[in-house]
């Protein structure tokens, strides 16, 4: 059995040896369909970034009158708190939100003149609330709107859903674009495999011919071509480890100069995640190439 | 041996290429096979290798019914019954013993017999200080006898020669023929499928005349005589 293996071995390597330009073009296809799919990961994992970046900055306030009493506030707040849609609510005070606004302008002197000038403070007392599911914010929305308190003053529901479904959307066609991408490039592996296992074929129409004769199992005939198309996929496979992880090296440092202080590290998501991603290509794709192979050999090895 | 009952071949043009044939060959026999092209004689020796099926009849290789012989069956046919062709059909680019060996490879054998077996049939056919020459390097009478050195790797109870000598002169072509005598005294059934009179009639052994698919005769000690 194994004595079989290594001669089937043997005959796929010189397939491919004497075949070298039609070997260099089989790989270049499963190369391409590769990096198709590993870009369709890439974008994935960048738009989750920027879904995860954008749902942190959503939340909802409700501005107090200067002159609220805090036990009034925190009346609002529990009641607040008790709607379904609220994972938290934070109040803010009047000096918490100077203090703030004061750290986020400290290189701003004009802006801390002004404040001073002013005399007092001129910011109002908040309530941020976060919601639970940022993908669903209608409803509480509703809620806050309808809520009637004498010490609100201004209610801010600036909706960043928006542009989280602007994300969703274009992650969504760039799914769909990404599918169709690949699905062009499995199909044309297909044929261009198919195709390499029909020239290797005619170039051993002889050797079948006479393995035939002497009784050599239709195993044994089939072996070397479909070792051959699984070598084809290993050794794409291993080049587009070689070409992805130093364009996602080069890629990171701009992708970090994006989402400044979000933890978006490409890099790292591909080596976390090498064995899935790669090999469940490497299998997926040899599954492909061994049928596409295997419909070759059965077509075309009838000498 | 070989057992052909009322075996009929026709192909899609419905045109019988074989039209009942009945034919016993025991076992150790050495018989020739004759008749023009066309006759049926290629249609024969394709159906014993399982190359092609009869549309109807019975074949028997021993007690083996090969008329409907699966495709995962026909390798072990083949290492049953030994087959040259007219063509010799060895590859180019190994020498006669690589050639040899070729037939014990892709069958799995080990190394060990290999070496052992291509040894012992190359001394059989008179190449042993010829194996390792490439055929092109080699006469036409010394690439049928590599050719006849593989068909017996697997030591077949039957060798079916095709034209053997259809691309070989006289004298190759009578050297073969020895060669044939010789393994078949040996034991091993030899069919040859021919129209070269002047050996068939040299041999006087059975000789089974076909014509127009049919068999018109059948002489133990016969003569070419279509």
């Amino acid at each position: 059995m194994l004595v079989s293996f290594f001669r089937a071995l043997k005959f796929s390597l010189q397939d491919i040896s004497r075949n070298v330009w039609l070997s260099v073009i089989t790989i270049t296809i499963l190369i391409l369909a590769m990096f198709s799919i590993n870009t369709l990961i890439l974008v994935r994992v960048v738009s989750s970034g920027a879904v995860e970046a954008v749902k942190e900055k959503v939340n909802l306030s409700l501005y107090l009158k200067p002159d609220s009493l805090e036990s009034e506030i925190f009346e609002l707040k529990f009641k607040i708190n008790s709607f379904s849609g609220v994972k938290s609510t934070q109040y803010v005070s009047k000096q918490e939100a100077l203090d703030s606004f004061r750290e986020k302008n400290e290189n701003n002197p004009e802006i801390l003149q002004a404040l001073l000038e002013l005399g007092k403070n001129p910011l109002s007392p908040s309530l941020i609330i976060t919601p639970y599911d940022v993908n669903n914010l209608g409803n509480l929305i509703e809620e806050l709107r309808a809520l009637e308190s004498s010490i609100i003053e201004s209610r801010d529901f600036s909706d960043n859903s928006m542009i989280l479904d602007k994300i969703n959307n274009i992650t969504k066609r760039i799914d769909d674009i990404g599918i169709f991408i690949i699905a062009i490039f499995i199909l044309t592996s297909l044929l261009v495999i198919y195709n390499s296992i029909k020239v290797a074929i005619y170039t051993h129409k002889k050797e079948i011919e006479i393995m035939r004769l002497v009784g050599a199992s239709n195993a044994f005939i089939y072996a070397p071509f479909l070792l051959s198309s699984v070598i084809y996929t290993l050794l794409a496979t291993v080049i587009i480890i070689m070409l992805t992880l130093p364009l996602l090296g080069v890629l990171q440092p701009y992708l970090e100069l994006f989402f400044v202080d979000y933890n978006v590290n490409v890099v790292l998501y591909f080596v976390d995640n090498f064995i899935l991603i790669f090999g469940v290509q490497f299998l997926a794709i040899s599954v492909v190439n061994i049928v596409a192979s295997y419909l070759a050999v059965r077509k075309y090895s009838r000498v | 041996m070989i057992k052909f009952i009322n075996v009929s071949k026709a192909y899609k043009n419905k045109i019988k290429v074989l039209d009942g044939i009945n034919l016993s060959i025991e076992a150790g026999e050495f018989v020739s096979i004759v008749g023009q092209s066309g006759a049926g004689k290629t249609t024969l020796v394709k159906i014993l290798i399982g190359e092609d099926l009869a549309s109807s009849g019975q074949v028997l290789v021993g007690d083996w019914d090969i008329s409907k012989i699966s495709k995962y069956e026909v390798p072990f046919l083949r290492r049953q019954v030994g087959v040259i062709f007219q063509d010799f059909k060895l590859l180019p680019k190994k020498t006669l013993k690589e050639n040899v060996a070729f037939a014990l490879e892709v069958c799995g054998k080990n190394q060990a017999k290999i070496d052992r077996v291509v040894s012992s049939v190359m001394k059989i056919v008179g190449l042993q200080n010829k194996m390792d020459r490439y055929p092109n390097e080699v006469s036409g009478g010394e690439k049928q006898r590599a050719a006849i050195a593989r068909a017996l790797v697997h030591q077949p109870k039957i060798l079916l020669a095709d034209e053997p000598t259809g691309n070989l002169d006289a004298i190759n072509a009578n050297d073969i023929v020895d060669l044939l005598l010789k393994i078949n005294n040996f034991g091993t059934t030899v069919i040859l499928v021919t129209h070269n009179r002047e050996i068939v009639n040299r041999l006087n052994r059975r000789v089974v005349s076909v014509d127009a698919g049919k068999v018109v005769s059948d002489q133990k000690h016969g003569k070419y005589i279509i």
